[in-house]
C-alpha cells in the first residue's frame, strides 16, 4: 500500500469507524489539537448524512421524534454507510433497515411511512414522458382494444400497506395527530408526477390497484378487464371499474402516450 | 486539452432549485450560471423542466461535487458516464469538481477530503486527470478546498502543489477566494501569498462564498454573506489581473434572490473596468 493509500484509508476509517490512527497524519499545529481537527470532519460527515434523511424524511422524522430519530440515523450510518455519489441514494435502504432492526421493526408503520417517502423521491426524479390523451383512444378500432397495451407514466409508483402508514403522513403534514397505527385492512396508494411536476398520492381501490399492476407488469387491455372482473361482482362492472381508471388515468397522467398494438 | 484560452463570460450565480421560478419570471442581469452536476444525475422532473428553459436564456457552467478525483480507488466510470450524459444535454461552457478526495471503495463521505501537498499526490492526479479528460473530451477544472488539517507527509505549501501540478499538467483552476481565506485562518498563512502564488493562465473561474466562524477555527459553510476581508482579497486581487470569471456561491440558507444580486453587482463594482461584460445584442 503507498502512503497515499493509508493516508486515504485511515481517514476513512476515521470517518466511518472512529479509528484513532488517522490523528497520526495530523501535523502539530497551533490552535486546535489533531484531534480536534479529525473531529470537525467526523462531525462534518454525520452532519451532511442526518441532513439528508431529514430533507428525504421529514414525517418519518416528526413520527418518531428527535431521539428516535436519532438513534435511527446513528445505526443506519454504522450498517449502511453510503456507498453512492449521489446523496439521493443514501436512505434507499431505510425502509429495509426498520423492518429488520430492532427498536423499530416491532412498529411495522415506521418502515411503511419510510417507504412511502422513499417512493415520493422516486416518482419526483422519475423520467418524464407525453401522457396519454382522450382524443388517442378514439382512434383505436373496437377489435383492437383487447390487445392494446397500456404503459405507466415512469414517475408511477404503487404502494400496499398494512398501517396507516399514508394517513399519519398525512395528519403529521398538516400538523395533526396521527392515527392509532393499528395494523388493519389493506390500503392502496398511487404515487406520481403531476403536470405541473410536483408529486401527488391518490388513495386506490383493491380493484384499480390490481388493474395498474397489471398494466405494469406489460398485460394487454383485456387481461387488465380480466383482471377487474375478478375484484368485482360482474365482467361489466370490471368493465365499468377500468374505463373509470382509464378515465382517472388520463386526467391525471399516470399512463405514457406510447400505447401499442400487440399481435393477438 | 487545456492549452485554449478559457472563455470569458463575467459575473455568475450558482443556479439553486429556490430560485428557479424568479429567474424565469424576472430575467435577472446575471451573465452565467453555475449548477451542481450531480443534482441532474436523474431521469426528469423538476430540475430538468427548469433548467431546459433557462439554458435556453444563459450560458452554463457545470460543477461537480462528488467525482473524487484524488481518490486511491479505481475511477468511477459510472460516476464519469452520468456526467458525460449530463454534459451531452446541458452543452456547458466548461465543467469543475474539486481538487479532493471524497470517496474510497464504496465508502462515500460527502466531503471534500484534502489531498497530502506531496509529489505522490501529484504524480497521482496528473494520471487521474489525464484519463477523466481523455474520457470526458474536455478540460475538468479543478476547485481549491478549504481544509482544518495538515498533514504530516505534505512537502510544500498549498499554492506551490497547485502551481507544480499546473505545470505538470496545464490544468486550471477554480480559485474559490473563500476557501483560500477559511483555510488561511486555520493555518495561519497569508492568502495574498497563496492568491499571487497561481498565475494567471492556471485561472478558470473565482469562487466568492460566505462562512462560519468559530474563533478558534472557522468553516467554510456557503450558508452566510461574503465576509468584508473576502470581498478586500478579492478586490486587491482583481486590481492585479487580467477579467477572471466570478461567481456567488451560496449553498444554504437561501436568502431572498435580491441579496444574491446585490452580492453579484458589488463584485461587478469593485472588479476592474476590465473586468465588465458588454451587452452587444
Ligand atoms: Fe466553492
Amino acid at each position: 500500500m503507498t502512503s497515499l493509500e493509508q493516508l486515504q484509508k485511515d481517514f476513512v476509517e476515521m470517518l466511518s469507524q472512529d479509528s484513532p490512527k488517522f490523528e497520526a497524519h495530523i501535523a502539530a499545529q497551533s490552535g486546535l489539537a489533531p484531534q480536534q481537527r479529525a473531529e470537525i470532519y467526523q462531525n462534518a460527515y454525520r452532519i451532511r448524512l442526518t441532513k439528508v434523511l431529514e430533507q428525504d424524511h421529514e414525517m418519518l422524522g416528526l413520527y418518531l421524534g428527535d431521539d428516535l430519530f436519532e438513534e435511527m440515523v446513528k445505526g443506519y450510518l454504522a450498517i449502511y454507510p453510503s456507498c453512492a455519489p449521489s446523496l439521493r441514494e443514501f436512505g434507499n435502504r431505510l425502509p429495509h433497515f426498520l423492518s429488520s432492526q430492532s427498536p423499530f421493526k416491532e412498529h411495522g408503520i415506521l418502515q411503511e411511512i419510510a417507504l412511502f417517502e422513499r417512493l415520493l423521491l422516486r416518482a419526483f426524479d422519475a423520467a418524464d414522458s407525453d401522457t396519454l390523451q382522450f382524443t388517442q383512444l378514439q382512434s383505436i378500432q373496437q377489435t383492437s382494444w383487447p390487445n392494446i397495451q397500456f404503459r405507466l407514466h415512469p414517475s408511477v409508483q404503487l404502494l400496499t400497506c398494512h398501517y396507516p402508514a399514508v394517513e399519519s403522513w398525512q395528519a403529521l403534514k398538516s400538523e395533526q395527530s396521527p392515527p392509532s397505527p393499528e395494523n388493519t385492512t389493506e390500503r392502496y396508494w398511487i404515487i406520481a408526477r403531476e403536470q405541473d411536476k410536483r408529486t401527488g398520492f391518490y388513495a386506490l381501490s383493491k380493484c384499480h390497484y390490481e388493474c395498474l399492476k397489471s398494466i405494469q407488469s406489460g398485460l394487454p387491455f383485456g387481461f387488465v378487464c380480466e383482471t377487474a372482473a375478478q375484484y368485482t361482482d360482474s365482467e361489466e362492472q370490471g368493465m365499468m371499474q377500468v374505463m373509470e381508471l382509464l378515465q382517472k388515468g388520463i386526467e391525471l397522467g399516470w399512463l405514457q402516450s406510447n400505447i401499442e398494438l400487440l399481435q393477438a | 486539452m487545456s492549452n485554449t484560452p478559457h472563455p470569458y463570460i463575467g459575473f455568475g450565480l450558482g443556479l439553486r432549485t429556490c430560485y428557479f421560478e424568479e429567474i424565469l419570471a424576472t430575467q435577472p442581469n446575471v451573465d452565467w450560471f453555475e449548477i451542481i452536476s450531480e443534482n441532474y444525475f436523474v431521469d426528469g422532473g423538476k430540475p430538468w423542466h427548469y433548467l431546459d428553459q433557462i439554458k435556453e436564456q444563459y450560458p452554463i457552467v457545470m460543477h461537480g461535487v462528488s467525482m473524487s478525483i484524488g481518490s486511491t480507488s479505481d475511477i468511477n466510470f459510472d460516476y464519469l458516464g452520468n456526467l458525460k450524459k449530463t454534459i451531452d444535454r446541458v452543452q456547458p461552457m466548461w465543467i469543475s469538481d474539486h481538487l479532493c478526495f471524497s470517496s474510497l471503495g464504496d465508502f462515500n463521505s460527502h466531503d471534500l477530503l484534502p489531498m497530502p501537498y506531496t509529489e505522490e499526490a501529484i504524480d497521482h492526479l496528473a494520471q487521474r486527470l489525464n484519463i477523466v479528460q481523455d474520457y470526458l473530451q474536455r478540460p475538468l477544472i479543478l476547485e481549491n478546498v478549504s481544509s482544518y488539517l495538515t498533514y504530516q507527509a505534505s512537502q510544500m505549501s498549498e499554492w506551490e502543489f497547485l502551481s507544480e501540478l499546473h505545470s505538470r499538467t496545464q490544468c486550471r483552476y477554480l480559485l474559490d477566494i473563500n476557501n483560500i481565506y477559511v483555510s488561511a485562518r486555520n493555518h495561519e498563512f497569508e492568502p495574498e501569498t497563496f492568491l499571487d502564488a497561481i498565475p494567471q493562465q492556471a485561472i478558470a473561474q473565482i469562487h466568492l462564498a460566505g462562512h462560519s466562524d468559530f474563533g478558534s477555527h472557522i468553516i467554510d459553510t456557503h450558508d452566510q454573506p461574503i465576509c468584508d476581508q473576502v470581498w478586500r482579497l478579492f478586490e486587491n486581487f482583481a486590481k492585479t489581473r487580467g477579467p477572471i470569471n466570478t461567481m456567488i456561491e451560496r449553498d444554504d440558507n437561501f436568502p431572498p434572490f435580491s441579496e444574491l444580486m446585490a452580492e453579484l453587482d458589488h463584485a461587478r463594482a469593485i472588479a476592474p473596468e476590465s473586468w465588465s461584460v458588454h451587452d452587444f445584442a
